[in-house]
């Protein structure tokens, strides 16, 4: 089934149409971004259960770009009708634009050129199987409930066992001179967080899920809880590393981490503008071993980081970054493409309409190998098998890598000891660690349950994924 | 056009016989200004206006009264059915909430609380001119330099009513951003910050733009790494408040009451045995009412490392039956008893920047990448970067040692540096 558009965006549609000819007669390039995006947060636990709106995701309002023969100035807002729109137009023209001239003692301008685009109208929506709107608040709260109990009576030592759910009907509109864009789609995910405690110490683990589509997820999520529970007792017996370098291998979720942190920021190229990512001077140069062939795209895969256009009106695509270990491209927003002189990508990306575009991630992830995870963990003399990510950040600058993972296995003589060490951090050079990589499964996962944010703000929607993963690290 | 939309809400709540609620009204004004080196790159302007109703739902689940809650988000662009389709949907779903329950915080129609700052004597757009300039003033293009920077100035307008008699509102200015400067030679390198004022407060951007200049030359020169082992390490500027943080996070009803915390009032969180600085930390209100319309004001936390108050949410408060006094996240820490210079004596690692500076609330856990550390073997030091920081706050607890210098950093007003024994350093 089919997702079909915000009713109020097809209803505003003419006012916004009313708006753009307006602007379009004070400026050369005007584009407006309307969203109406609408779903649930679902949280159950030991202390109780709540139902609310995710108030990043959940928007409704518009924002306006205008070219004024040398930059570009953007208004959100979120109240329009015909009676407001020269109120909007007077705003821009009057208060938003001139802004540039009361800094001209202390600043320059960045010129720009008038964006180009070409005439193209769609209208597309994603698939879904069960529509969580139509399933029922009743419904979902029941089998969150019924996990989390299931969590709580395996082992007196679970203190407590989250589980979350959350689903966002996303509706979009651009529109400019050239483009009548709209689109309608519905991710749902899923998180399973079982919590125990050991004296004073508390360890917990997470298993997640998601999708393009609805509340099919939960059918899933049915399954998952006991092996994170298992997990989650497993880590009250764990201990810090013992600092070095080791062979390991990443499970999917472990080496989507590092698609995403060390490579996907680093080939954002809003970061190459500003001269802050060391790829922009290793494009067709050796960066990862010959078995590593990197993606990112919107429409790459059919998960939470898909969509037909981005946030600039750029159409989704399937971007290949690292192609058998050779750099190929970055992925890029509109304004920095320009300023690159080169084509957008479709990765022009908002947190929402009152925030800026930026070069941002979709889905990303390596391609599949050849190899079979347990041929891959009989490889190894001595190392580790490295599970479930915490968090990472980038460092774009200089390649380098920080992963918290939260689970490391011990393997010795190609076999698992049974011992855990818990938490390690994952640190060295990017292509020291890509070029490292000498076994790749042959199968792989997507999650797209996180946000990824540009440094510490502007979160947005992504998933990240792979196959498993031989490389050699830095624990800690 | 905003009371209309409120008087409206008020309306179809009473209409649909909802007797139980509470509403936050919001409006957003800023104007944002991005910069590329020295020259701007695009600005932006915003004006949005948004309500969020929860509404809260009564019921027995056998012989236990329960409140459930739920919430929806109303825009001005809303037709009346459809706010009253948003909000039967919200009261449909509290049904579904089995939380046990708990009162609503009362109250009465109190005036508006104006902030008193010299921000908001400034129109958005001259305080981000002026700001604009603090920020620039120490970029003269020497060694290091401002690659790239974002700046906001924010009004805030909000007004919270709910059903027990609560209606109060308030206004907030906030200049906020972040920069990065660069180093060319003889390494390249760049260093993040941000930044946050309630003030125009354009003399401590341009202190923190200087500061920052001159720690991306230090990280330039900086050739070698710390080696493995155990060292005393120095935290200083914002990872001082991340790290103390942590007391104020494990006291809050909210992980008190599901157990994922054991502090409870009367307690040495430090240990029985502290070794270094007893701990002495204030809950600072950083707005004059928290979300739920609960009058904000200073509070002791933590006395000589005794646990003196709690707080958190409404719900989790009512369930721990303590005064529900909101959620807290800006706190303010005692000088210590030692000088930073006396701190830097014999051997050990001041760490300045990292690349990012990981505190698990959870479990307790910190750790993270070196950007920029000095090293002292006790008679010379040197600038290093790379290897990773990790450890946990429940064992350094009892061995920290605060600076008697103070800084004011986002959230935090306290100790410029503090010391931990024995922390590990891998490579």
């Amino acid at each position: 089934m089919k997702k079909e558009l915000s009713k109020y965006l097809q209803e505003v549609k003419p006012s916004l149409k009313v708006l753009l000819n307006e602007l379009l007669k004070e400026y050369t390039y005007v584009s407006i971004l309307a969203s109406d995006s609408k779903g649930k947060t679902y949280n159950v636990s030991r202390s109780g259960t709540t139902i609310s709106v995710n108030s990043m995701t959940n928007e409704r309002g518009f924002v306006v770009r205008v070219y004024d023969g040398t930059g570009y100035s953007e208004y959100s807002f979120n109240e329009i009708n015909e009676s407001l729109i020269p109120k909007i137009v007077e705003t821009i023209k009057n208060d938003l634009v001139p802004l540039r001239g009361k800094l001209t003692n202390i600043v320059t301008e960045t010129k720009y050129e008038k964006l180009e685009e070409e005439e193209i109208k769609f209208s597309k929506s994603s698939e879904y199987e069960v529509d969580p709107s139509e399933l029922g608040d009743k419904e979902i709260v029941e089998v969150l409930t019924e996990i989390s109990e299931k969590a709580r009576l395996v082992d007196e030592r679970i203190i407590d066992c989250r589980v979350h759910f959350e689903y966002l009907h996303l509706s979009k509109i651009f529109l400019s001179e050239k483009k009548d864009l709209e689109q309608s789609i519905l991710w749902s995910n899923g998180m399973e967080m079982p919590m125990a405690r050991k004296d004073a110490e508390v360890k917990y683990t997470y298993k997640t899920f998601s999708v393009q589509g609805g509340a099919e997820l939960l059918d899933q999520m049915k399954h998952g809880v006991e092996d994170a529970v298992k997990v989650t007792l497993e880590l009250l017996d764990s201990t810090p590393i013992t600092p070095g370098e080791y062979d390991v291998i990443c499970d999917p979720d472990v080496t989507g981490l590092i698609a995403h942190e060390a490579f996907g920021h680093g080939v954002e190229m809003d970061m190459f503008v500003k001269d802050r990512a060391l790829a922009s001077k290793y494009i067709d140069k050796e960066v990862a071993s010959s078995l590593v062939t990197m993606h990112d795209g919107a429409s790459a895969a059919a998960q939470t980081g898909s969509f037909y256009f981005d946030d600039e009106g750029s159409l989704a695509k399937d971007t290949i970054i690292i192609d058998k270990g050779i750099l190929k491209q970055g992925i890029c927003d509109s304004q920095a493409a320009m300023y690159l002189g080169t084509k957008p990508t479709g990765n022009g990306r908002r947190q929402n309409y009152e925030r800026k575009a930026y070069t941002r991630m979709t889905n990303t992830f390596f391609e599949t190998g050849t190899n079979t995870v347990e041929e891959m963990i009989s490889s190894i003399d001595y190392g580790f098998f490295l599970e479930n990510s915490m968090n990472g950040m980038e460092d774009p600058k200089n390649w380098g890598i920080q992963c918290m993972v939260n689970i490391a296995r011990e393997i010795k003589g190609g076999r698992f000891t049974g011992k855990v060490f818990s938490p390690v951090v994952l640190t060295g050079y990017v292509p020291d660690l890509l070029k490292s990589i000498s076994m790749v499964s042959t199968d792989m996962e997507l999650s797209g349950t996180g946000f990824c944010g540009k440094g510490y703000k502007e979160w947005v929607k992504v998933s990240t994924g792979g196959p498993a993963i031989k490389a050699r690290v830095k624990l800690g | 056009m905003a009371n209309n939309i409120l008087n409206k809400i008020v309306q179809i709540l009473n209409d649909l016989d909802i007797k139980t609620y509470q509403i936050n009204e919001t409006r957003e004004e800023s104007v944002e200004l991005f910069f590329i080196k020295k020259a701007l790159d695009s600005r932006r302007s915003k004006d949005v206006t948004k309500y969020m109703v929860n509404v809260f739902r009564d019921f027995m689940d056998g012989d236990t009264k329960m409140r459930g809650s739920s919430s929806a988000n109303i825009y001005n662009t809303m037709t009346e059915e459809e706010m009253t389709e948003a909000i039967k949907d919200a009261y449909f779903a509290a049904s579904f909430v089995k939380n046990p329950f708990y009162e609503l915080p009362s109250g009465k129609k109190e005036e508006k609380v104006f902030h008193q700052s010299s921000l908001a004597k400034e129109t958005l757009e001259s305080a981000a001119t002026r700001m604009t300039k603090a920020l620039f003033k120490e970029d003269n293009g020497k060694e290091s330099f401002l690659n790239s920077a974002e700046l906001f100035v924010v009004k805030v307008d909000k007004h919270i009513i709910n059903s027990e008699g609560i209606d109060v509102s308030y206004d907030k200015y906030k200049v906020t951003g972040e920069f990065v400067v660069q180093c060319l030679a003889p390494e390249d390198v760049e260093t993040y910050q941000d930044f946050s004022y309630d003030e125009l407060d354009m003399e401590s951007l341009e202190k923190k733009v200087k500061d920052t200049l001159d720690m991306t030359t230090a990280r330039a020169n900086a050739t070698s790494s710390a080696k493995a082992g155990d060292y005393k390490v120095i935290l200083s500027g914002k990872y001082v408040r991340d790290f103390l943080s942590y007391y104020a996070s494990k006291s809050s009803a909210n992980m008190i009451y599901p157990k994922y915390s054991d502090y409870a009032v009367g307690q040495m969180v430090q240990g029985d045995h502290i070794e270094g600085e007893a701990l002495n930390i204030n809950l600072v209100a950083s707005e004059p009412y928290n979300d739920e319309g609960i009058t904000f004001v200073n509070r002791p936390l933590l006395e000589d490392g005794v646990l003196k108050n709690l707080h958190g949410s409404l719900r989790f408060s009512r369930y721990l039956s303590i005064e529900p006094v909101g959620y807290y996240e800006d706190i303010e820490v005692k000088e210590g008893t030692v000088s930073f210079e006396e701190m830097k004596k014999g051997q050990y690692l001041h760490i300045v920047n990292f690349s990012d500076f990981q505190v698990d609330d959870l479990t307790g856990y910190f750790g993270g990448e070196i950007r920029l550390a000095f090293y002292c073997d006790g008679n010379t030091m040197i600038p290093v970067t790379g290897g990773s920081i990790s450890g946990n706050i429940s064992e350094a607890s009892g061995m920290l040692t605060l600076s008697k210098e103070l800084q004011k950093e986002k959230g935090y007003e306290g100790p410029y540096a503090l010391s931990i024994q024995k922390v590990t350093i891998a490579q």
